[in-house]
């Protein structure tokens, strides 16, 4: 499948089918960052939000007058007229909010983590299959360039068979001591390193190596939360000799903004990547590739976007759920189904975790 | 149409950020890690002629501002084009404390927040005063740049295009007035979208501001695409442009890059050099298309 092919018909086909309604709950960060995006896609129209922030929702009435706004969701989902929802509220929130969508037959798309716990992950999958629509987890790595390329030079083969792998991220989220208030402060309301930047990594390498058999020797290490880990490292095993190590780190003030690095090995070669840049050494020449060392940067590689707000492949995941909800026969490159597959592997996790999920 | 600058240097090298390559961004952070290498930098800049420098609001620019303001005698016609917030600040705030707590953070300790007697929750009471919430803000990041010339104040593309994408239309208009009135600069902005942005402004009835936007043959950080940048200034342009961005992190010959803005009649250029060489084919090469 050529991924890029698969991406922004919209852009490409000219005059749109029809208009889109569109709602978003929760206004905050990522919530924000979707209505903008959203805003230059010529099929969608974002007409509601539901916010229970005093603060965001009174900014939005001053501001978008145009929009309906609305404290309660399910009041919103009962009083507009909607084709979407996009839910960008803390993880635990999100499960009765796609049961309340797909009760109302409407496409959604969702933050990550997915849920909290693998079972409604799954439940909700299934259950998406019996509506029309598209279904989509905020996986935002998927639509990387530099990422879509590395999945595209797995699927063709071009280290043969896997060994070895890292999926690792690091970042400067948590940097002090925290109050440990908020969601982002307990494993119940789907906070911690693991569900915050380890689900990334645990993503990364569901979409790039596929399900994993099991897990072990998982390390929590608490650096200046109280309550959850800052730091997670993970061995994983894959049944056909693949094995592989992951870390998530929220404390590393080295890092000026979240990055996501993998390395994969295989019998002809090496894969290092970040959200730049690729590098791949390889023990016999390929055609285009070189025997040895090859570099390509994200100018080598990336396609432009009709309206950048954060990154390319941030608005290329909205647009392409748009288009997805389009045209439902398209193949969603981050569906509920393969996010369903990292909940499960968040969920061996914290089963091998010292102590337990809490 | 504002005269700006023709080459101003850019600060991207000196923090560690590289729009192509991690690694890249990585070796400028260690090898300008030590301020005197900044300094010296600058210095070197202001030797070959070039007097202006943009100048993000991130945590290193405090102690740069300090030291153009110490040896105001060595920078002789220095302007600055600060260019706030510092985004990843605030993303990692927001990312900790959500967007309330970000604030209450930025906001924490400024006479303004301790004089309306706001503490704790009480600052989403302020909450239909947005404007004045922005122009506190605006403040706390302009602190840095007290006593130095300015011409222009960018805000930063992330902003930029986040409000953009928002169509939050005051904001836009009260940044531009309050840029002016309380700084008496042109306000600017950066951004990833050009030809959407002007087309903004002007909607917006904005007519004296300035834009900063990536300008490179390959269409690099240009949305929607390379074709829509060289319609845009083929036409008639209300405001000003800085190209940024135009070696595209590096992917670009220095020739190709410059005389590629020079065909688009781009007559200002904000570009990262990190060394005297660097600095001198650059001036040589906008003195040969530009």
């Amino acid at each position: 499948m050529d991924l890029k092919a698969v991406l922004m018909p919209s852009a490409k086909n000219g005059e749109p089918r029809k208009i889109l309604n569109a709602a978003i709950i929760g206004a905050g960060r990522m919530g924000i960052t979707h209505l903008a995006i959203l805003g230059a896609h010529p099929a969608v129209k974002v007409v509601a939000i539901a916010d229970d922030s005093p603060m965001m929702t009174r900014a939005l009435r001053k501001f978008r007058p145009d929009l309906r706004l609305f404290d309660d969701f399910a009041r919103m989902l009962e009083s507009v007229q909607l084709d979407l929802v996009l839910i960008a509220t803390p993880p635990h929130l999100h499960a009765a909010m796609i049961d309340a969508a797909l009760d109302a037959r409407l496409s959604v798309f969702v933050e990550k983590p997915f849920t909290i716990g693998a079972a409604d992950a799954l439940r909700l999958t299934a259950r998406s299959r019996a509506v029309n629509g598209a279904f989509q987890v905020g996986y935002v790595n998927r639509f990387n360039d530099i990422f879509m390329t590395v999945k595209k030079l797995l699927d063709q083969k071009l280290l043969g068979r896997l060994f070895s792998f890292r999926s690792d991220m690091f970042g400067a989220t948590v940097t002090r001591v925290s109050s440990g208030s908020g969601w982002r402060g307990s494993h119940q309301t789907g906070g911690g390193c693991l569900y915050e930047f380890g689900s990334h990594a645990i993503d990364l390498m569901v979409y790039l190596l596929g399900r994993p058999e099991r897990v072990q020797g998982v390390v929590f290490t608490p650096v200046y939360s109280a309550g959850v880990e800052d730091i997670v490292r993970v061995n994983v095993i894959y049944s056909d000799g693949l094995a592989g190590s992951l870390t998530a780190n929220w404390s590393d003030q080295s890092y000026r903004k979240p990055t996501n690095k993998i390395e994969i090995l295989g019998e002809h070669g090496k894969i290092l990547a970040d959200q730049y840049e690729l590098k791949i050494y390889l023990n016999r020449a390929v055609d285009p590739y070189v025997k040895g060392w090859n570099t390509a940067y994200i100018t080598n590689c990336f396609t432009p976007v009709p309206f950048y707000v954060r990154g390319n492949e941030f608005t290329r995941q909205i647009f392409h759920f748009a288009d997805s909800v389009l045209d439902p026969t398209q193949p969603n490159l981050s569906g509920f189904s393969g996010a369903a597959v990292t909940q499960e592997v968040i969920d061996m996790v914290f089963a091998d975790a010292d102590g337990g999920k809490q | 149409m504002i005269e700006l600058d023709p080459l101003i240097l850019g600060d991207n090298q000196f923090f560690g950020i590289n729009h192509m390559s991690q690694e890249k961004a990585q070796q400028m952070a260690e090898r300008f890690n030590d301020m005197q290498a900044i300094f010296e930098a600058y210095r070197a800049a202001h030797s070959l002629g070039i007097h202006a420098f943009m100048l993000n609001s991130n945590e290193k620019a405090g102690t740069i501002c300090d030291y153009f303001r110490d040896h105001r005698s060595e920078f002789p016609g220095l302007v600055l084009y600060p260019s706030i917030p510092y985004p990843h600040k605030y993303a990692n705030l927001v990312a900790e404390q959500g967007i309330v707590g970000a604030i209450q953070t930025a906001l924490s300790g400024q006479s303004a927040v301790n004089l309306l007697g706001l503490a704790g929750k009480s600052l989403s009471l302020l909450a239909g005063d947005l404007t004045r919430i922005l122009v506190m803000l605006i403040d706390v990041e302009m602190k840095i740049y007290r006593h130095l010339d300015f011409k222009a104040v960018y805000l930063q593309n992330i902003l930029t295009d986040l409000l953009l994408g928002l169509e939050f239309r005051e904001v836009f208009i009260e940044y531009c007035s309050y840029i002016e009135k309380k700084f008496r600069a042109v306000p600017g902005f950066l951004t990833m979208n050009v030809p959407r942005l002007a087309t903004y402004l002007e909607s917006c009835g904005i007519e004296r501001a300035v834009i900063c936007g990536a300008v490179n043959k390959i269409g690099y950080l240009m949305s929607p695409d390379v074709v829509s940048y060289e319609e845009y200034f083929r036409g008639s342009q209300n405001y000003s442009i800085t190209a940024m961005s135009i070696f595209a992190g590096g992917a670009i010959p220095p020739r190709d890059a410059v005389r590629y803005v020079g065909q688009q009649g781009i007559r200002s250029i904000v570009f990262g050099a990190s060394s005297r060489n660097h600095m001198q084919a650059t001036i040589e090469l906008m003195g040969e298309f530009a």
